[in-house]
Order: C-alpha cells, then structure tokens, then sequence
C-alpha cells in the first residue's frame, strides 16, 4: 500500500506560535490602554518568548505521522535543526518536536520505534553536515531515549571538547555498555575530561576499573583524586582501604573532606557486604587520626558504627 | 524553656549541647569550647551562599542561634570576592573551621551538593526550598543528615503551623494508626503555582556571560548551556536543568503541611498522571493539573487552573473518625499527640532532628519531581517508594536520578 510522504517541514510549522509572536500579532484595544507596570524590566531578551504549547492530541498526532515516516522522515526533521546561536536559526519548533519525538518512543511496546529514533540521532553525530551545537542537542535526546545502539557513536565523543560532557552524560543515563567506552576513553584523556570519566567509571560502578582508579588516586589534577576516591569507594572494594586512608591522611581542606567521606563510605559499603573487619579497620584507624576539633564530627561517625558494628 | 522566638546566645548554646555531649560529642569543639578550645565568641559561625532575593531572608530564619555572618558567598561576586568575607567558591567556605551553621539560598541545582558538603564538613544547614533537583538528591542529603549527626532544615516552615492544628493532629493520628485501610481523602490545591511567571523561554539567543559572573560553577551539576540572562537571578526556575518552574518553587509551600498532616513522611504517591501540553526539552511549561495516589488511596492533587480543562475527577475530601467504625475511633481518642516539631535553633541546641529535616522534606519535594516528571514525559508513571525507581518506564527513571557533570556527583 501507498502512503503519503508527510511533509515534515508544514508538520513543524503546525507548531504554535510564541506568545510575544501572538502579542506582536493583536491589534491594541483602544479603550484598554495598557496598565503602568512598575515593575517591568526592559526586554533584553530579543525575540526569546514564553509559550503556551499545543494541544497534546494535535501534537501527538504530528509525532506519530513523522515516526510512521521512519528514517527519512526523522532525517528530514534533523535537518531542519538550528541552534538559536546559528545565523539561520529561526525558531524553537524542530528541536521541540525532536523532543516529541524521543518522549513518543519512549513509552511502553514502542521499543522498535526507540531503537530506530535512536540509531538515527547516533548515526547523525557523525555528519559533517550538522554544527557542534545540533550535535549537542541529538546527544541530548540520546540521553532521553538512547539505548545500547548509542552507546559506540557517543563513545567516540567522549574527548571532544564541546561534546565529551554531553557524551558522559548520555552514557550515564544509559547505563548498559557504557563502561567500556568510558574505559577506553580514559586511557588517552587530559584535564577535565578525566576527572569526568575517572568520576563516570564510579556512577558506573565499574569493578574492571579498579586498578585505573587506585592510580587516579596519585594523579597530578585534584578533582582527578577525589573522583577516584569516590569512585574506589562507591565500588566498595576492599583492596582500597590502605590507599584511600592514605590519600584521605595526607589532603588537606575540601579534600581531606572530600577524601574523608570516601573512606566512611567505603566503610558502609564493606559493613553492608559482610566484611565487618575491615570496615571496623577503617573506622579505628578515623578515629584515631581525625583529632582536631573541626573533625570531631568524623570521630562521632566512626563511634556510632564501631558500637552498632558489635 | 526557650521559645523558638528568643536568640541563642553562644554559651546558652553550648549549656544546651553539654547534655548530648556525654554519649557523643556531636556539636563541633570549637563550637563548645571546652578543655583547649576557646570559644571564640558569644555567636555561632554562620556562612550565606547564595546571596540573592532569598538569601539574607534565609540566613535570618537562624536568628534564634544568634549566628555572626563570617561569610558570604555568590557566584556573581567574580569582581569582589576577596576569599576572606566574600567568596564566590563554597568550598573555601566550608574549609573554614569557625562556621557552625550554613544557610543555603543558591539556586535549587545547588540545594543538595552543598548541604550535603556542609554537612560532610560539620556545619549544620538551613537550605531554602525546594529541597532539591530531582529525587535521588533527596536520599542523598537524608544519608549525609544521618551518617554525619548533622541538623537539617529545609526553609519552608508550613508543617510547623499545621502541627499545632487540632483537625490535622486528628487527621495525622487517623493516618499514622494504620486503622484506615482504604483512604478516601483527596487533597487538592488549586492555583498558586505561578506556572506561566516561572516557565523558560524559547528561542532564546545566548548572550555574553557578565564579567563578575562565575558561569562555570553557576552551572555546576547541571550539563552546560550558553549564558542567557533569563537563566539567572530568579528567572532561572523556568529551565529544568536548575528547578522545575513554578510548581518547583511553589510546591514545598504547600505540600510540606501536607505530608505531615496525612503522615507520608516516609513514603511517596505509587501512580501519577499529568494533563499538559508536550514538555520543551529545555524551557519548564505549562501545565492543567497532576493527580497523584498513595497505595493507601490517598488522592494528591494540583490543579494550576492556568491551562487546559479544571481537574473534575474527584472533589476535596479529608478525613474524618466518622471514616472509622466506633471501637477504633476509641483508639484513636487514647493516641497521644505527635510531639511538637523542633526549630531549627532547638534542633542544634539538641542534636535532634528539625522538623523540617532532611528525610522528611525530601518527601515533600519527592511530590513535585514525581508531578513534574508525569509532565514532562506525557503518560502516567508507576513510582515504588521504597526503591525509588519508577516502574516500567526507563525514560521516566533517568529523570529521578540525573547524571550530575563533573566534579560534582551524590
């Protein structure tokens, strides 16, 4: 059977307008003058608007008839994207039926429309015909409705400069085979990028990493430490206590809060799993050492475990 | 005995803690003073961050402590801070040893990290509502309040008043005695969320970040966007990725008595189910009404009457002991009274908790984050209070806990 290719541009466009469009739009009542408004600043905002939103069931419509398009219709809409920093952007619609478009897919028995949606937002990352800022927002939305499919595109953005946060975030939200890519990435990452990842691979609780991690806690960068101290501590893995201890002894100030914290942590998640004893080693050795008293409440922690813990 | 009225003086604060300090020395040395420690003053440290509308306003609700303002910090003082007084970092606050207590009035992307910071360094914390962000924040800052014996108090102070109304003692008392099986109260709140004054723009060109402006840290957790000033300075609550609009703002307001008169301190609504427009990806919108239901039956519900049709499934509806066949109404009459909620002042005089504390106001908050995630995706959702996750959905549950950019995590 036939079917209509939709026109995805018109679809767009049934998107409403503004309300300083539908303002801009309204004859002024001349026996309603407007109100002094003491209060009112001057409009630095451009064309920039607050807006009402479509009616859910048009708007549901629109999406579905785009998805029903498959690839090519979702492509078509795709490159209809500007950002509002591109000289030819025109207005919030494509990007919000982009939107539309990933919450649609999201719901239960559409998982072979989300795959779809998402292979195609994955694919794109790698057009050379699409800004940095478009590619922002697709990574965006992969973070909404990606999957497993996405998870290699996003992968190789993890060291970009403008996308790699982007691209962690996505991974974080998807969970599923993330770590690897988080891992490989690590291997070759520079300044911020791996504080992100180092702090990634602990969200991820990726127990292959334990061994990066016990290095990243002797790195050069500071927030490169305390991710790895959080993350080795997240892990609840027990080989760390010793290097935890020591890196938490030896910091100094939001640090050695940071790095204390790591420890307590580690000491939960050793309790929780059974491992009394070394959770206990970890509690002595905090109380004997936090002694100053901006600390006290450190050694308070440490007590109350030691005596629940008997 | 103190009323919530008059200020604490250090040394009253001090004669107040000595009885805790016995079993635990929970209140800071310095604080106390003591055997090589000097009190340094007749005040308690206190530090404001986030010194915009709320913030003086926030900082005074610790009056009763009597807490001498040591710092202040605010991601716009780029041209001023001088790391002494006047900081724009937070954590160069809270390395300060002499800072006992923390009122928090930054921006809600900002609640948790930093009370949960403060707390990991020992201070004790007044954080403005909302409470939080998104759900997951709220049992992190409940495990900090708890592991490290610190004192929270969220900034909404509704649930006080209602604890001293006898019809919602009675309804608390009816709730917490586990005799009604099947609520059939239904709670609504219609109008109030400023949703239109607090949604986000669209089509909004970014602008050059203002030179005193820390944009980096201002956006901390939340992913990177351009500058706009819309995004700053109150109107920031129209974007999700620093509050959640007006029902955000305005819902602890409401909900916090709530939650105490009908004893869901320690739960959170199972279904719910929002009448509004598609959500923006970016900008918060607006919304007609959001109905959430308790396992219990309980009905929760806003309607904004600001769009769309007026929410006509239920009508108001409390509860009453005419809900309870006579023998249990009889044990209702012999329940004691729940016990007087504690200030924030008499919470750090006594090291117990506030009555605002952190597990439950993070209930309060739970309400708005689970509506405005039923708003954001367009379908009803399943929430399991106990796990936190919300059932069948994966969109919806990477909405309750967010990947936070680095350096900053829960």
């Amino acid at each position: 059977m036939a079917t209509t290719k939709p026109d995805i541009a018109a679809l767009v466009d049934q998107m409403p307008e503004t309300d300083k469009e539908i303002a801009a739009k309204q004859k002024p009542d001349p026996d309603k003058p407007e109100p002094p408004d003491r209060k009112r600043r001057p409009d630095n905002y451009g064309g920039a608007s607050k807006f009402t939103g479509p009616d859910p069931e048009t708007a549901n419509k629109i999406f579905a008839e785009i998805l029903a398009g498959g690839k090519e219709s979702i492509l078509e809409l795709i490159a209809l994207l500007r950002d509002p920093s591109d000289a030819d952007f025109k207005n919030y619609k494509a990007g919000y039926v982009l939107h539309g478009l990933a919450l649609s897919v999201g719901g239960a028995g559409k998982e072979r429309q989300r795959r779809l949606f998402a292979e195609t937002l994955a694919a794109q990352l790698g057009s050379d015909k699409l800004s940095k800022a478009v590619k922002g927002f697709l990574i965006r939305e992969l973070q909404v409705a990606g999957g497993q499919e996405a998870v290699g595109s996003l992968g190789r953005y993890l060291l970009d400069e403008e996308l790699g946060e982007y691209a962690v975030q996505a991974l974080l939200a998807i969970r599923e085979g993330a770590a690897p890519q988080v891992r490989k990435a690590l291997a070759t990452a520079k300044g911020t990028h791996r504080s992100a990842l180092v702090q990634a691979l602990g969200v991820l609780r990726d127990s292959e990493s334990v061994a990066v991690l016990k290095k990243a806690l002797g790195d050069e960068g500071r927030e490169v430490r305390l991710a790895a101290a959080w993350a080795l501590a997240n892990l609840g893995d027990a080989s760390s206590a010793d290097a935890l201890l020591k890196s938490a002894d030896a910091a100094e100030g939001w640090e050695r809060v940071q790095q204390t914290k790591a420890c307590l942590v580690l000491a939960e998640k050793l309790l929780a799993a059974g491992k009394k004893s070394e959770a206990v080693r970890i509690y002595r050795h905090l109380q004997d050492t936090r002694t100053d008293s901006s600390e006290q409440h450190v050694r308070d922690v440490a007590l109350r475990a030691l005596q629940s813990a008997r | 005995m103190q009323t919530h009225r008059q200020r604490i003086t250090r040394r009253k604060f001090l004669q107040g803690s000595a009885a805790v300090v016995a079993t635990f020395t929970i209140v800071p040395r310095h604080v106390l003073g003591g055997q090589g420690n000097t009190a340094p003053s007749e005040s308690v440290g206190g530090a404001l961050i986030g010194v915009g509308g709320r913030g003086p306003g926030t900082f005074n609700e610790m009056k009763e402590l009597n807490p001498a303002k040591l710092a202040q910090c605010d991601v716009r003082w780029l041209d001023r801070a001088d790391n002494k007084t006047t900081y724009t970092d937070f954590r160069r606050v809270l390395e300060r040893k002499d800072i006992d207590v923390v009122a928090i009035a930054t921006p809600p992307h900002w609640h948790a990290l930093i009370s949960i910071a403060a707390m990991e360094a020992g201070k004790d914390v007044l954080c403005e509502k909302p409470m939080t962000r998104f759900i997951a924040e709220g049992r992190a800052v409940a495990e900090a309040e708890k592991r490290y014996g610190r004192i929270f108090q969220v900034g909404t102070f509704g649930r006080f008043g209602a604890s001293r109304d006898r019809n919602n003692i009675l309804t608390r008392k009816i709730m917490k005695s586990g005799l009604l099986k099947n609520c059939p109260a239904a709670h609504i709140i219609r109008g109030g969320f400023k949703v239109k004054e607090w949604s986000g723009l669209v089509n909004a060109k970014p602008q050059p970040v203002p030179p005193s402006l820390d944009w980096n840290l201002y956006v901390g957790p939340s992913p990177m966007k351009p500058f706009h000033p819309h995004r700053i300075g109150g109107t920031h609550r129209g974007y999700w990725d620093y509050e959640g609009g007006g029902l955000a703002d305005m819902g602890q307001h409401f909900l916090d008595p709530f939650t105490w008169t009908y004893g869901k301190d320690d739960t959170a609504p199972v279904e719910i189910e929002a009448h509004a427009p598609p959500a923006h990806h970016d900008a918060v919108g607006m919304w007609g009404w959001v109905e959430l239901k308790y396992a219990d039956g309980l009905t929760l519900v806003f309607d904004s009457g600001e769009w769309g049709e007026r929410y006509d499934r239920k009508t108001s509806r409390g509860v009453s002991l005419n809900d309870l066949p006579e023998e249990d109404q009889k044990k209702i009459a012999e329940m004691p009274d729940p016990e007087p909620l504690r200030t924030f002042a008499e919470a750090v005089r006594t090291r117990k908790p506030a009555g605002g504390n952190a597990e439950a106001a993070y209930r309060t908050v739970t309400l708005m984050h689970l509506a405005n995630i039923a708003i954001r995706m367009g379908r009803k959702i399943r929430f399991d209070p106990i796990k936190e996750v919300i059932l069948g959905d994966e969109e919806a549950n990477r909405l309750v806990n967010q990947p936070m950019r680095a350096p900053w995590h829960i």
